[in-house]
């Protein structure tokens, strides 16, 4: 198995691709891998915090 | 590759996709319409302001947030629907979705995804009356107007308005777990300010709508026909902004502010009417009013909003 299999839609299989272009492509994957991330930390941390405030004024969650 | 096997966008109706170096994160946020999220937060918040009760600082921050996206939520389903007429017109070419930054797939996801996001999270963390309201606004603006309206009839955005009244009234449902009356009046002012302010734009944007198809009234009715109705619904909204003072819901710091304010739009809605124009009512002045008028009905409902939250806090 070579990157190309294991992932077939990214694009770095093209070999027309200049060093610049395949740099950029995966800046900005890593760039949309890093705001799912914090979007995802994000929600864990609100409803984190939705909990606490909950159960602390009214005791229960809903 | 040849022509009987290409399935390329293009001829399948789609807008050019070029999935080469991949969408920017920048892409993914222009989808959640950020302009239109910084209005939709304000009048939330002025929602949470004014209603009678209280609500814990972080579930009314949490509160926002999820009308913000939710309104987001809601732009991305319009992007997503829009997209062949979007490629059309000069003002919505550069969307990530007719650039070909996006595919129309991964944005209905995308719009899905944060609209549940969005109502469940408000329901947990608030009440199920907001989450409601939430659920419901974003199915009137991505269904209701997008789907069913925008294309059909030059009243769209009368009815359309609508979508973007709704802020308010779940902002002050957050707090209350109920619909008040002040809310709902604030709900009847944008409603009613909606259909002046994108007329003004679509005065001056009338090509644009006109190559995509979409029956604007200066489209379908010409545009002497529209100013009048500006004019019109500048004369309506006059005494309902005003309403909240006699109602007593607010005070005299709302009433004079809404008075004055209203006074000025209906000077500029009047200058719209009268604009130097042809016998088909084109301008003759590239709509100078009319482009003054849009710029001043936003400063004008942002007033009117700051408004009604310094009288409750004064």
């Amino acid at each position: 198995m070579n990157v190309d299999d294991r992932m077939p839609h990214t694009g770095l299989g093209q070999t027309n691709w200049t060093d610049e272009q395949r740099a950029e492509f995966l800046r900005r994957r890593r760039a949309r891998n890093l705001l799912l991330l914090g979007a995802l930390a994000g929600f864990c941390l609100i409803i984190y915090a939705v909990a606490i405030v909950k159960l602390h004024e009214y005791g229960q969650m809903w | 590759m040849s022509a009987s096997v290409q399935t390329t966008p293009e001829l399948l109706g789609e807008p050019p996709v070029t999935p080469a170096l991949g969408a920017e994160p920048r892409d993914w946020l222009l989808l959640l319409k950020p302009r239109v999220i910084s209005l939709v937060v304000f009048t939330g918040a002025v929602g949470l302001v004014i209603a009678p009760g209280h609500i814990n600082p972080v579930l009314g921050a949490v509160a926002i947030f999820c009308i913000a996206l939710g309104a987001g939520a809601a732009g991305a389903l319009n992007m997503w629907y829009d997209r062949d007429i979007d490629a059309l017109m000069k003002r919505t070419l550069a969307r990530p979705i007719p650039a070909g930054k996006i595919e129309a797939g991964g944005a209905l996801g995308y719009g899905i995804v944060l609209s549940v996001i969005s109502v469940l999270l408000l329901a947990m963390a608030t009440n199920l009356v907001a989450a409601g309201v939430l659920a419901f606004s974003i199915f009137y603006y991505a269904v209701i107007y997008t789907m069913w309206l925008k294309r059909r009839t030059p009243q769209n955005i009368v009815i359309g308005g609508g979508a973007g009244a709704f802020p308010a009234v779940i902002g002050a449902a957050a707090v209350t777990g109920h619909i008040t009356a002040l809310p709902m009046l604030l709900f009847a002012i944008v409603f009613f300010w909606t259909p002046p302010h994108f007329w003004s734009l679509s005065l001056f944007a009338s090509t644009d709508y006109e190559k995509a198809g979409i029956p604007m009234l200066p489209v379908v009715k010409g545009a002497r026909h529209t100013r009048l109705n500006v004019l019109v619904y500048s004369l309506l909204l006059l005494p309902l902004a005003v309403s909240p003072w006699p109602l007593g819901l607010t005070g005299p710091v709302y009433g004079v502010t809404a008075l004055i304010s209203s006074l000025v739009f209906v000077y500029y809605c009047w200058g719209v009417y009268a604009d130097k124009q042809d016998a088909k009512g084109v301008s003759l002045t590239k709509d100078k009013p009319a482009r003054a008028a849009f710029k001043y009905s936003i400063l004008y409902l942002f007033i009117l909003f700051l408004a009604c939250a310094v009288d409750r806090l004064v």
